[in-house]
């Protein structure tokens, strides 16, 4: 059953490593059965999660991140885990897709795409330090994923 | 390390145009070398870029941020407000890309093409 199929992954948070960690998110995706749609949202999400936490968590300081996928029904849920310092996203602003283009901010559009194509995004700062982001996309299982 | 291939080709349509047929995944690794390579033409003279995205399997939020620079740079001096690019165009993106460019409202600023002939002559 999906439900009962867990996919871990842990590697040093490095823009270099992106590709890695989509390429993660596709392989375990496949196995849970997730439909071609939503699993193009689910790499494009933790892509930007993930980027988000090298660039504004870290910064220049060394660090891993962890993954963690799974399914629980028809749902998709990925946590991801970083022992960086907490980034406060709830200031982040949404695009501006009513502005000109060249008076829009370069800023924000990670987050918004996190939250747009997710059905939750939780960001959790851990009691021990580091962070916790949450994420759920319903409707994403399309079939029973193939033995792992 | 992120690898990004862009080939530069000219073409002339009514007006000079610049194609850049990018291959490979556009995200916050390798945006920079798309961004760099579109600077360097502009200061070196071009002013339609068509970018080709046939290649592109992956672009996220950085690549964005790379298109937005991009048309900045082509456009400065032209107050378009909410009217779209005649300086910078899409060419033959996959579906993946053009959900996220729907998603992120490019698609109100930039003319999209799946007709590499069609995209020259509407510069």
């Amino acid at each position: 059953m999906s439900t009962e199929q867990v996919f871990d992954l842990s590697v040093k948070a490095s823009l270099d490593n992106l590709r890695k960690i989509r390429s993660y998110i596709d392989q375990a995706g496949i196995r849970l059965g997730v439909s071609e749609s939503a699993l193009g949202d689910l790499r494009l999400v933790v892509d930007e999660a993930v980027t988000n936490v090298i660039l504004h968590g870290y910064g220049d300081a060394d660090g891993m991140v962890e993954l963690h996928m799974e399914g629980d029904g028809d749902a998709v849920i990925i946590r991801i885990r970083d022992h960086a310092k907490t980034f406060d996203v709830s200031h982040v602003e949404a695009p501006q897709l009513d502005t000109a283009l060249k008076d829009r901010p370069f800023g924000g559009m990670g987050i918004f795409l996190i939250r747009k194509m997710t059905d939750e995004a939780e960001f959790i700062p851990l009691p021990g330090g580091g962070n916790e982001i949450r994420l759920l996309k319903r409707n994403a299982i399309q079939s029973p994923g193939k033995p792992a | 390390m992120a690898t990004l291939n862009i080939m530069v080709g000219q073409e002339q349509g009514n007006v000079p145009v610049t194609v850049l047929r990018v291959e490979g995944d556009i995200d916050a690794a390798s945006h920079k070398t798309l961004q760099d390579k579109a600077s360097e033409l502009i200061d070196e003279g071009a002013s339609n870029i068509l970018l080709d995205l046939g290649g592109v399997n992956y672009m996220g939020s950085a690549g964005f941020r790379a298109l937005h620079a991009i048309s900045n740079k082509l456009g400065a001096d032209d107050d378009s407000g909410l009217s779209k690019s005649s300086h910078l165009k899409l060419l033959n993106p996959t579906d993946a890309v053009s959900r996220v460019i729907k998603t992120l409202g490019f698609d109100v600023y930039l003319d999209i093409y799946q007709d590499r002939d069609e995209a020259i002559n509407a510069f």
